[in-house]
């Protein structure tokens, strides 16, 4: 037995002992090394080991959670105490409920660390980075290795155990040229082995060189619809607020979602394939199974437009009468176009193409407005200069039903495959 | 409260090498009612050792999940190797740091860890209040959150000391839907500095404030979307108080000044209007304690405040020790880690832009044309000074009078450009201090300021 699997056990049996009727108890022990970097400088190696105890009791379908990091047995005997209070005084409800069958074990990644090769990598990074943008500065580095080992146990008998490992680099940096600057930009990727130079992964050259590009902007003049081309790195954020506004748990259960009735139906334009596919062999130790002890499959969220799933928990699901979603990873995949990017952008007669974008969360309606950051103007079916001081405003609903093109190139980061999305009717406005 | 494992340990630390021991327990208590259902019911701990160690310009770092001498002792090794192992790829050959004060604070009194019933019994009470009296909405979320932060410090040549910060907070979110069927919303979060029994001891004192709150959804709910573009805007407490942590605060860190933020090269030059000034607060800040004091920081210097804005001129940065010895500055308390296997970094504390002379009333009659924006959900600028924050709650002002209440919009503008069109200082500080702010490791940090009548860009049709 795992320290993890010997955790898991006891925590389930002092749970049950307790008096508690359905539970659940997950363990993880997590290795982490980290070069550190500040304004391109190595400044620190940070190791550190940690642990993580999840408890799910059920009283007569109350629920309670405790979570710790303490695998000693008086810490576990502390938290199943504290779980099972946090359930006897809870409220009943037949929603919630834990995974009946499943189970596995699964070996991911690259568990054993590399120190060295992760060292001369990051400085192969670095070197190459000063040698071709010259007038990048890096704010901020980091380059790291988790190895994770981990098991779930419920009370219905699913088990599950796991090892994982993976790199993961993350890049802080702008452009600066004679007393001017960019705004920051950051590139980040996940990589199941150290096979490749880092420069070579993720966004990281478009990003550095745009960066170069940003130092000297232009504001946007007056206000006009246009279209904005998304990237990669900015279209998965758009996403992500998207499917939270229209799709999740919380939007569901309160019935404040624009979608809750759309299911089945088109909710944007054919071309649009939006999945969740943390078993595709690109996504780098995605999720394997949930937290509530279901085995992850991959699904589409939106097939050729039309809504086929909403990310649902089982307790939203049992609560709204709709399907539980097979994942619940961010595993995000958007199906690419057949059109080439430079044709779609030279379709466009003025507009922006936007890198990041800098916003308020958008409310119910998913009324979005916000700055358009590290972006080029797009004018006559040509990039043009880079931007400052300019908004954009539209409806991410209504995005998905004005596009006009997705690209056949797609980024691909170790967690996400995206390509790029043109959208129009967008309210761009500067000074 | 934390076992005291690591006071007895200075015989531990390497001559000469400037180390630091900490032992940390974090706690945070959860219930979420979602129309009732109460779908968040959670306790978390977490507790730890780290230990980092100075060697010639770099760190090393290691924690371990385990409050023991032991654990301590193995942690001091393992950031010794580290910090050697860099030293030696690296060779920076800056030599040992500074000298600053040391001594020791006094242990902090403990708090009440209150059980998970108190939480559920506030909630279920001010959740009932609302369904009851306004059964018309379209969906309710009440929220109660405590955390805290208990740390034991040692280090080889500052403070030592014993801190210990719980807060409390009750978030009320409020929805509606508008006749042509476009949902609203509105949010307030209550609380403060404390444990949850003394901050909240009657789910009554809240109904009031729950009032208003659904006030402003009747109003957001005829509302009307802002008109895009620039204008005159007067920016309630909350809002320049986030202001002066983004868009501001952020800039002078010395570690984003060293990334080339635009504040390097402006130090000592004019950046706001000479209305305007700001500090990041240690712990006590216009005479009273700030929301979430910081008497002693995570490198064991001594916590004070750090002046930033004196009458519109940029006068100071936040620091920490090596940064301090880069910008030949004392560094004044502003290395702080989140969690027990986090490494300190530059951090603001209670960042606040200082009163002026008028009164609200006078700075809405004052204005022709504009808006006035309440609240916002979340902020976020870069190290060009360029800001953006999202507005959930704002009127229009026309004629020197509140008019229609305005949807969801957005905020922007560059921080230096925009200070210097304040024109009007208002003479109450609003404080904030819920959030977290998020730079590689969540903090939680104290926002305040008054009202600011200025010139900014707003998003909208």
């Amino acid at each position: 037995m795992t320290r993890e699997q010997q955790t898991t056990t006891a925590a389930l049996q002092a749970l049950e002992r307790l008096g508690a009727q359905q539970a659940s108890a997950q363990a993880h022990t997590s290795r982490k090394t980290e070069f550190n970097l500040e304004n391109g400088q190595f400044t620190l190696l940070r190791t550190t080991l940690d642990h993580s105890l999840a408890l799910q009791a059920f009283v007569d379908q109350r629920r309670g959670t405790v979570s710790g990091n303490s695998f000693e047995p008086e810490a576990i005997a502390a938290a199943a105490r504290d779980c099972f209070a946090a359930a006897r005084d809870g409220q009943s409800d037949p929603a919630w409920e834990l995974a009946r069958e499943g189970g596995g074990s699964f070996d991911t990644g690259a568990f054993t660390l590399d120190r060295e090769l992760l060292f001369n990598r990051t400085q192969e990074m670095l070197d190459a980075i000063k040698a071709e943008y010259p007038k990048v500065v890096l704010e901020s580095v980091s380059a790291q290795h988790v190895a994770r080992e981990g098991s779930y146990l419920n009370s219905h008998g699913v088990a599950y155990d796991s090892r994982a490992g993976s790199y993961g680099v993350f890049l802080m940096f702008s452009g600066h040229e004679g007393g001017k600057s960019s705004s920051f930009n950051h590139s980040s990727f996940e990589c199941a082995d150290l096979s490749r130079p880092f420069l070579d992964q993720g966004s990281l050259r478009q990003n550095l060189a745009d960066a170069q590009k940003q130092i000297h902007t232009q504001p946007t003049k007056g206000k006009f619809e246009g279209t904005v081309v998304f990237t990669p790195d900015c279209l998965g954020s758009m996403l992500y607020e998207l499917v939270s506004n229209y799709a999740a748990d919380s939007v569901l259960l309160d019935g404040t979602s624009l979608w809750k009735d759309a299911l089945g139906t088109q909710v944007a334009d054919p071309r649009l394939t939006l999945s969740f596919k943390p078993l595709d062999p690109r996504m780098v130790s995605a999720e394997r199974y949930t937290q509530e002890g279901f085995l992850s499959r991959d699904y589409d969220l939106i097939e050729r437009g039309v809504l086929k799933q909403f990310m649902l928990s089982a307790y939203a699901a049992n609560k709204t009468g709709h399907s539980r979603a097979p994942n619940t990873s961010h595993a995000i995949i958007v199906a690419p176009g057949q059109t080439a990017l430079k044709d779609i952008l030279s379709t466009i007669d003025k507009g922006l193409l936007v890198s990041r974008y800098s916003g308020g969360a958008s409310g119910a309606g998913g009324e979005f407005s916000g700055v358009a950051k590290n972006s080029f103007l797009i004018e006559n079916g040509q990039l043009g200069p880079a931007v400052s001081e300019t908004m954009i405003s539209g409806n991410l609903a209504g995005m998905l039903n004005s596009i006009r093109g997705i690209s056949r190139e797609t980024m691909e980061d170790g967690s996400s495959s995206l390509p790029w999305l043109a959208v129009d009717g967008i309210t761009i406005s500067g000074k | 409260m934390i076992p005291d494992i690591i006071s007895s340990l200075h015989g531990s630390f390497k001559p000469g090498a400037h180390s630091e021991l900490r032992a940390q327990r974090s706690l945070a208590r959860r219930v979420v009612l979602l129309g009732g259902n109460l779908v968040g019911n959670t306790r978390q701990d977490s507790q730890g050792v780290s230990a980092r160690v100075y060697s010639n310009g770099v760190y090393g770092f290691a924690s371990a999940a385990d409050l023991s001498q032991d654990a301590a002792r193995k942690a001091l090794d393992t950031a010794s190797q580290n910090a050697l192992f860099l030293d030696d790829k690296v060779r920076p050959g800056k030599g040992a740091l500074p000298q600053i004060a040391h001594g020791s604070l006094p242990r902090q009194a403990d708090f009440n860890d209150v059980e998970q019933k108190r939480y559920l019994d506030f909630t279920q009470a001010l959740d009932s209040y609302i369904s009851g009296k306004y059964p018309g909405l379209a969906s309710r979320t009440v929220v109660a959150t405590a955390d805290s932060m208990e740390k034991q410090l040692l280090t080889s040549d500052g403070y030592a000391a014993h801190t210990l910060a719980p807060r409390s907070y009750v978030y009320v979110i409020l929805n509606a839907v508008t006749d042509k069927g476009m949902p609203v919303e509105v949010f307030r979060s209550f609380g403060g500095r404390g444990s949850f029994d003394t901050v909240f001891t009657d789910p009554a004192a809240l109904y009031g404030e729950v009032d208003r709150l659904y006030e402003h959804l009747m109003n957001k709910r005829e509302g009307t979307f802002a008109k895009a573009g620039v204008a005159t805007c007067i920016l309630s407490g909350e809002l320049s108080g986030i202001l002066a942590h983004e868009a501001v605060g952020h800039t002078v860190e010395a570690d984003l000044v060293l990334g080339g933020s635009v504040a390097g090269p402006m130090l000592g030059q004019m950046v706001a209007s000479p209305l305007v000034s700001m500090t990041d607060f240690a712990h006590t800040a216009f005479d009273q304690t700030a929301p979430l004091p910081v008497y002693v920081d995570d490198e064991g210097v001594l916590a004070e405040d750090a002046e930033l804005i004196r009458n519109g001129k940029l006068v100071g940065f936040m620091l920490n020790r090596e940064l301090g010895r880069h910008y030949n500055m004392r560094p004044q308390g502003n290395a702080r880690a989140f969690a027990f296997n986090d490494e300190p970094l530059i951090r603001m504390r209670n960042t606040a832009i200082h009163p002026g002379p008028n009164k609200l009333q006078d700075m809405i009659a004052g204005t022709e044309e504009g808006y006035y924006l309440m609240y916002t959900n979340n902020g976020q600028a870069d190290t060009t000074g360029e800001f953006m924050f999202g507005v959930t709650l704002g009127y229009e002002i026309k004629n020197g009078k509140l008019g229609q209440a305005i949807f969801d919009t957005t905020i922007s503008g560059v921080a230096f450009d925009m200070l210097k069109t304040v024109d009007m200082v208002s003479d109450q500080v609003t404080w904030a201090s819920s959030g977290f702010c998020g730079k590689k490791q969540p903090m939680p940090v104290g926002v305040g300021g008054p009202e600011l009548r200025c010139q900014v860009m707003i998003g909208g049709r």
